[in-house]
């Protein structure tokens, strides 16, 4: 596995040996690499290639494919000017901030009530909020479509955001976070005559800060990455969301094939970019991972 | 130790609690109530009893069709995820840079939408100018048709499903391993045992309950499957990508026939809800509960 860190002292042909024998999992690891690397580099580098160039170089394939010899900014400029995805993306950003903060105050506190209280239909209660994630959004949005249209909501930010708003595994993740904080800390300060609302708020979320990034960030891409509810639950432009705004234009627009590429990277920025920096914290979050 | 203030639990938790019910539950109820109402624009839909149901299950080739399609769907793309992570959890295993660097890499499309990611795949398979077949080309294959062919259309979106999700359940994979003591591969390396002996004997079984946990949890995601089919395929060619999740859609809001897609969300629903409780049994542990 490390045949390049062999000291001196190992023979040479032990080396070889091992050289040999690491050449299949090179190999796969150079397979795996190309396999995620090459659909994600190209859409890349085409979207920075100027528009009446895309095809020249598409096939046959040469380095020029993956290299453009012109750059150029036209095709993102071109979708913020005449597709308005600035709207859709400042949009998307008010609906993740309101949502977000939103959520933030109601599922810590259903997070705190879990992790320090004992009521009855405690585990059921739980077991409940736990089927609210582990269930997909997905399969509810048709049904949801006619209790948000009873309530007159339609089309409106409002039916963006409120069924965001609660979220089971925000919920969970406070939960584990606040089962961390010692009893004692939040008794002491009962004793002292705090309720137990001046208790969560001015000394349990103050120290809960990693928490409170998770479950915002968690909350902030469950917006953004989202289709299907906004496709069918605001349909007017003025509130198009980013994932709409990119479907809509493949099915409108196959032809436009730069502007295609400039809307894929741009819905895809920010989660790359918060995934980016906050890597350790977000696969705990979902995977459980302790990270080194 | 925790407290026995019921009242202030009950405050805490009720802003979470009335939400959840009011835009998670009260839809899935609604969605069974509403299954038994008959079609008609008029303001109270007539009760029409299972129906519905019967209709569907009798006299919907369409609905058929698309079950099968689902299944045929989930059952082959669901196996070769868990496989592909697993894979790529014992190739991206290890400290270094470099692999570091690929596990990040693997991960980057779940992080990503399905539907930006959709629209990747569908430029990358554009029979004309799509690098697939840029490719392909270079390794003399005649160029494909993909997903304009009844075909290989599903077998795209499959491929797509499987290469988004993989570098995802990788993660589930990695956190398994992690949690496998340092001692148990010590004691079997001194007794002799190969990194490929290990792997068979140890990991593998100790990862048991992991595989199938993210095996069904993936059966879920792709059981209501809808970005790729709503942004690539629009169900066709003739049918052969025409998932529940899309067909339901169309039958709310193209066909206007909300008493048989209330059936086919709530027949959805059950299936996600049975899914999902087993995926509780298997996670158990992590949730604590």
């Amino acid at each position: 596995m490390q045949s390049r860190k062999c000291g001196n002292t190992t023979q040479s042909r032990a080396i070889a040996g091992r050289i040999v024998r690491a050449i299949p999992r090179e190999a796969l690891l150079l397979a795996v690499a190309a396999i995620y690397l090459l659909p994600l580099w190209w859409v890349t580098a085409s979207s920075l290639r100027p528009a009446g160039s895309l095809y020249q170089y598409a096939i046959p394939i040469s380095w020029r494919t993956f290299f453009p010899d012109e750059l150029t900014l036209a095709n993102f400029a071109n979708i913020f000017a005449k597709l308005d995805f600035g709207q859709a993306m400042s949009n998307t950003f008010l609906v993740s901030a309101i949502t977000v903060a939103l959520g933030l105050v109601v599922n810590s506190m259903a997070g705190f009530a879990l992790a320090k209280f004992d009521f009855p239909c405690k585990r059921l209660v739980f077991v409940i909020i736990l089927v609210t994630f582990i269930a997909p959004f997905d399969a509810i949005v048709i049904p949801l479509h006619q209790v948000v249209s009873d309530l007159g909501l339609i089309n409106t930010r409002a039916a963006l955001i409120l069924p965001a708003v609660g979220n089971g595994l925000a919920i969970f993740l406070f939960k584990q976070f606040f089962e961390g904080i010692p009893s004692e800390l939040l008794e002491s300060a009962r004793t002292d005559g705090a309720s137990w609302w001046r208790v969560f708020w001015q000394i349990v979320m103050p120290i809960s800060l990693p928490a409170i990034a998770t479950a915002a960030v968690m909350m902030f891409l469950f917006q953004w990455n989202s289709l299907f509810w906004p496709l069918i639950a605001a349909f007017s432009s003025r509130f198009r969301m980013v994932q709409v705004a990119v479907a809509t234009q493949i099915a409108a627009d196959q032809t436009h094939w730069a502007n295609l590429f400039a809307s894929a990277v741009m819905g895809s920025l920010p989660p790359i970019i918060l995934f980016l920096l906050l890597q350790k914290r977000y696969l705990k979050g979902i995977a459980g991972m302790k990270g080194e | 130790m925790t407290s026995r203030d019921s009242k202030a639990a009950v405050a805490f938790l009720a802003p979470a609690l009335i939400l959840l019910g009011f835009f998670r539950l009260w839809p899935a109820a609604r969605s069974l109530a509403e299954s038994l109402r008959g079609w008609s624009g008029a303001e109270a839909r007539a009760f029409v009893g299972l129906a519905n149901y019967r209709y569907l299950f009798q006299e919907d080739p369409v609905f058929w069709s698309s079950v099968q399609v689902t299944l045929k769907y989930a059952v082959i793309a669901s196996p070769i995820t868990v496989a592909a992570a697993l894979g790529l959890a014992f190739l991206l295993r290890g400290k270094g840079r470099r692999l570091s660097f690929l596990r990040t890499l693997c991960f980057l499309p779940s992080a990503v939408s399905l539907s930006v990611m959709a629209v990747v795949w569908g430029l990358m398979l554009d029979p004309y100018y799509g690098l697939a077949n840029s490719i392909l080309k270079r390794l003399g294959v005649p160029p494909q048709p993909f997903l304009s062919s009844t075909n290989q259309a599903l077998a795209c979106l499959i491929l797509i499903a499987v290469w988004r999700n993989a570098g995802y359940w990788m993660m589930f994979f990695l956190a398994g391993m992690e949690s496998i003591p340092k001692e148990v591969y010590e004691a079997s390396a001194l007794d002799g045992a190969s990194s490929q002996q290990q792997a068979w004997r140890i990991t593998i079984p100790l990862l048991a309950r992991t595989m199938s946990f993210v095996l069904v949890a993936n059966t879920t995601f792709n059981f209501v499957t809808f970005a790729p089919v709503f942004i690539l395929t629009r169900g066709g060619p003739i049918g052969s990508t025409n998932l529940l999740m899309y067909e339901a859609y169309k039958s709310a809001f193209v066909y206007l026939d909300p008493g048989r897609a209330m059936a086919m969300s709530s027949l959805t629903l059950l299936g996600v809800l049975i899914l999902s409780i087993v995926q509780l049994k298997l996670a158990r542990a992590r949730f604590e509960c």
